[in-house]
């Protein structure tokens, strides 16, 4: 690939960016980065028309069972790399107040949270981004050392709702106020609504948002009163119970989960406490559509893995009876054995 | 005349009785027919007559009777001092309230309760209750109320340790409307200057916060004083100094009421809060002792802030000094690295890594783990890095360096008295003319690395040896290897392998775990690979405590400090996904 072959529009080098991508290509990369610079496209236009699309891409084709997590890894280094020869490029002098930007902790996914820290540099703030999977002490310290105007939080999985929200709480205890953002809230940010903290669907509406001081702190109160019934704190109490008795039930009725690997096993027992983990987040927001949309995108994944969901329809199946008495749950239980296909309902 | 004057005619128990309804039937019981001025309620039944007129006088409430066609027949002393428009013989038009349905009324500086009873024949009774005694405290109580709720407020938001410019604008962002309409923080200057913070009532609820800087000496004279200490109780010309200043745009200096109270702070105060308010507002006693009080949580914030400022810059500055530095950039070599300290607050631990140039071209690079935890386990990785840095220039055979190290730790512990000792792997790379690497690691008890090759396959180096700081003359394992272009080299500490989650939170990730984790993921750039480590033990943890966590890797990166094109034509190792379905 050379300077005087490149076209350099964002939509034609598209598909030779996903190729240094898959080729693990650094250099490759942030040269086609580099030539949309020079050609004289915006900063932000190449961080969010081309490498955001490429990030999503790649998560595509992880889900699809197209890539192994290792290239996906690989990848959103490279991505990363990118980003970071992007911003240099740039340069820009910050001329307003500082904004932290951190990722929940336990989300590894930092690309989008980087990407919104790079916007808003460019749009000058002064940014300091605290990376991926931010333990709650670590920011709060920060805090205290340095003052922040705002932090925006990033998530990309609901299943960490109910730590966003200590997160959240811990940041206006400092007295500073929280942005987030992520499908960790919902495509709509509903779930985000539902904690009580302001939502921002892409890096310029948090731009938008952090330039007014007042919608930033003037935040709908958390609308949490169904945790009163105590089956949020019961599940996680009974998290590891719930797994084992699960456990026991699925080797009973597919005996060849006995043959499993270790690995196998570990990963059998990490789907089974995600389920829990969703179904907590959803009992937590009280929104079942949460557990629903969680279920039906395992079937996806599983089925580019060749994996039948009737393991899922099972647990789903048994964690509802042993969960007989919590009318929330075996609600969104049921409603996610609903997302379930046809066959495999029939199976279990 | 005040409601007590009426109340001294009462003959009664000093109780404010409520007249209530369950009054009316006792007296329709013993209510005599026969009283001339008063209406018959009830005929009394065997009962002997009072004296109706003489007993009504004595009632807390005023009592008028009115005929049918509305004119006062009988006015009580009581009625007469609460209503003294109304006359026998008049009408009750006189006074205009009555009129209204509301049974309380404001009349003549007092609160009336009324209330109207039907009597035979047409007519009626008006009873009439001074309650100004109980209104006023329950005025008095619902002010309290809403101090102490504003106050509880105050110390909820202000109790949290804050930094400084957040506590000061938190004082302020707290003052209004509740305080002031406009109120000005002036913290004590600090080299000359005064930062100053302004919160403005705004159209809603929150107001609008707004900060500066001023010379020490262009403060207004008022409030320099009172940073000094000097409490002047009142004021001249406070309005028109503050006005001057430029911080009440806007409004001119006569009709704004403001008021200025120092915030204590540890010797002088820590600053001073101007509070304004603008017109027909002014400052009562209770304000002014709801200001003070306020003032006095704010100072302490300010001085809490302050406080914590001033040692976590000393802690930053010696903290910096202990967290491991990035391993120096070297040709052939790309670097990656991840650290987790188990105390997240802190951000230092126990585990240490590092690398330093040698002038040949190659590095000593290592990773190690010193015995305890938090602070003193971070000075202690201080000084044996320190010992490193100056141990380096002197002996490159990695074994041998060891073996130096030990001797100079040994020496420092027996001196101190303390028994501290360091598990590590020590190892110095070489650029190889195919741009491979060459590695000889030497082993102090440390866990033994593992190098991801370009097959696919994670082998674990045979490398052990004994802890370093314990014995003389330990027994340190040494290994030689080479890294083809692409190839990785990965070291770890014990927080990674014991790191304990699983089911129940019991199970030890394990170098199993581990090297599945890593199986395949040879093409993964070298801080990818750190990266991912640390993912998939925090994964494992799931939130739950660890030890500290670290991880150096080296990737050989061919010629020219990039992967060789035709690396990526190796065949990747394709086989179930050991990560299984979910996991990422």
């Amino acid at each position: 690939m050379t300077a005087a072959t490149r076209d350099t529009s964002l939509d034609a080098v598209y598909p030779d960016y996903l190729h240094c991508l898959a080729e693990a290509d650094e250099h490759a990369a942030v040269e086609v980065a580099r030539g949309l610079l020079d050609a004289g496209v915006a900063a932000e236009r190449v961080l969010l028309d081309l490498v955001a699309p490429a990030q999503a891409e790649v998560g595509e084709r992880w889900a699809r069972n197209e890539w192994s997590v290792a290239q996906e890894h690989a990848a959103t280094h490279i991505s990363d790399r990118v980003v970071a020869a992007v911003a240099a490029y740039a340069d820009v002098r910050p001329t307003r107040a500082r904004i932290v930007v951190a990722c929940m902790d336990g989300e590894w996914h930092a690309l989008p949270a980087r990407l919104v820290a790079e916007v808003l540099r460019l749009r000058g703030w002064q940014v300091t981004f605290l990376g991926a999977s931010v333990p709650a002490a670590h920011l709060v310290s920060y805090l205290h050392r340095h003052d922040a105007y705002a932090v925006a939080l990033a998530s990309a999985l609901p299943m960490r709702l109910p730590h966003a929200h200590r997160m959240v709480e811990v940041c206006r205890r400092s007295d500073v106020p929280v942005l987030v953002g992520g499908r960790g809230f919902g495509v709509d940010g509903r779930w985000a609504r539902r904690l009580g903290v302001p939502w921002a669907a892409s890096a310029p509406a948090a731009a938008d948002l952090l330039g007014d001081e007042r919608a930033l702190r003037a935040a709908a109160p958390a609308d949490l009163a169904h945790l009163a019934d105590d089956e949020y704190a019961s599940l996680v109490n009974r998290r590891g119970e719930l797994i084992d008795s699960a456990l026991a039930d699925l080797a009973q009725r597919f005996p060849a989960i006995r043959d499993h690997s270790p690995a196998q096993l570990d990963s059998t027992v990490s789907d089974l406490g995600y389920i829990l983990d969703f179904l907590a987040a959803a009992l937590y927001v009280d929104d079942g559509s949460l557990f629903t949309e969680f279920v039906e995108w395992l079937v996806t994944i599983l089925d580019s893995r060749s994996v039948p969901a009737a393991t899922v329809e099972a647990s789903l199946a048994h964690y509802g009876g042993v969960l007989h008495d919590f009318p929330r749950a075996v609600d969104f239980l049921q409603r996610g054995r609903g997302a379930l296909p046809v066959a495999d309902r029939r199976a279990a | 005349m005040t409601g007590a004057d009426v109340r001294d005619l009462d003959p009664g128990d000093g109780r404010s009785s409520t007249p209530s309804a369950a009054r009316v039937p006792a007296w329709r019981q013993t209510t005599s027919r026969s009283v001339a001025a008063l209406p018959a309620l009830e005929p009394a039944q065997g009962q002997p007559a009072l004296d109706w007129p003489e007993v009504a006088e004595h009632l807390r409430e005023g009592v008028v009777v009115c005929g049918p066609d509305g004119t006062v027949r009988h006015v009580s002393p009581v009625a007469q001092r609460l209503l003294p428009e109304v006359v026998v013989g008049g009408t009750l038009a006189a006074v205009e309230q009555l009129a209204s349905l509301d049974p309380h009324l404001r009349h003549h500086g007092r609160w009336l309760r009324v209330r109207r009873v039907p009597l035979s024949a047409g007519r009626s009774c008006w009873y009439v209750e001074d309650v100004s005694d109980r209104e006023r405290r329950s005025e008095e109580l619902a002010a309290e109320r809403s101090r102490s709720a504003f106050l509880t407020t105050v110390g909820d938001k202000l109790g949290n340790p804050l930094h400084p410019d957040r506590a000061a604008a938190a004082v302020v962002r707290l003052a209004v409307p509740t305080l002031a309409e406009v109120a000005v923080l002036v913290l004590a200057p600090r080299s000359g200057r005064a930062r100053w913070w302004r919160a403005s009532r705004a159209g809603d609820e929150t107001p609008t916060v707004d900060r500066g800087v001023i010379a020490a000496t262009a403060l207004p004279p008022a409030i320099a004083e009172s940073l000094r200490g000097n409490h002047p109780h009142a004021v001249d010309w406070l309005v028109e100094q503050v006005v001057e200043a430029g911080w009440l745009p806007g409004v001119s200096a006569t009709e704004v009421a403001a008021r200025l109270v120092s915030l204590p702070g540890r010797d002088a105060p820590a600053g001073v809060l101007l509070v304004a308010r603008g017109t027909g507002g002014w400052y009562g006693e209770d304000d002014l002792d709801l200001v003070r009080a306020f003032a006095a949580r704010a100072g302490a914030a300010l001085t809490t802030a302050l406080l914590y400022r001033e040692q976590a810059e000393v802690a930053d500055m010696l903290q910096a000094s202990l967290l491991p530095v990035e391993p120096a950039a070297a040709p052939g070599v790309e670097w990656g690295t991840a650290y987790r300290p188990a105390q997240a607050g802190l951000r230092i631990g126990g585990d240490f890594y590092g690398s330093h140039r040698l002038p040949d071209g190659g590095s000593v690079f290592f990773l190690g783990d010193v015995s305890g935890k938090g602070v003193e386990a971070a000075v202690f990785t201080g000084q044996l890095r320190q010992c490193l840095h100056a141990l380096h220039r002197v002996e490159q055979q990695p074994a041998k360096l060891l073996r130096l190290l030990n001797d100079a730790l040994l020496e420092t512990t027996l001196a101190h008295g303390q028994g501290r000792f360091a598990t590590m792997v020590l190892g110095v790379v070489r650029p190889h003319r195919d741009g491979g690497l060459g590695l000889t690691l030497a082993g102090g008890g440390h866990l033994p690395p593992l190098v991801l090759r370009s097959s696919g396959e994670v082998e674990q180096l045979p490398l052990n040896g004994m802890l370093i700081g314990v014995v003389p003359d330990p027994r340190i394992g040494q290994v030689s290897t080479r890294l083809a272009p692409g190839e990785t080299c990965l070291l770890y500490s014990d927080g990674v392998t014991e790191a304990r989650g699983g089911r129940r939170g019991e199970e030890l990730l394990g170098t199993d775990r581990l090297v599945q984790a890593l199986t395949g993921c040879h093409r993964m750039p070298a801080p990818a690979l750190a990266e991912r480590i640390e993912q998939v033990t925090c994964d494992w943890l799931a939130q739950r405590d660890h030890d500290d966590i670290a991880v150096l890797a080296l990737r050989a990166t061919g010629v020219a400090n990039r992967p060789q094109r035709h690396l990526h034509a190796v065949p990747t190792v394709t086989g179930p996904d050991p990560e299984g379905a979910t996991t990422r």
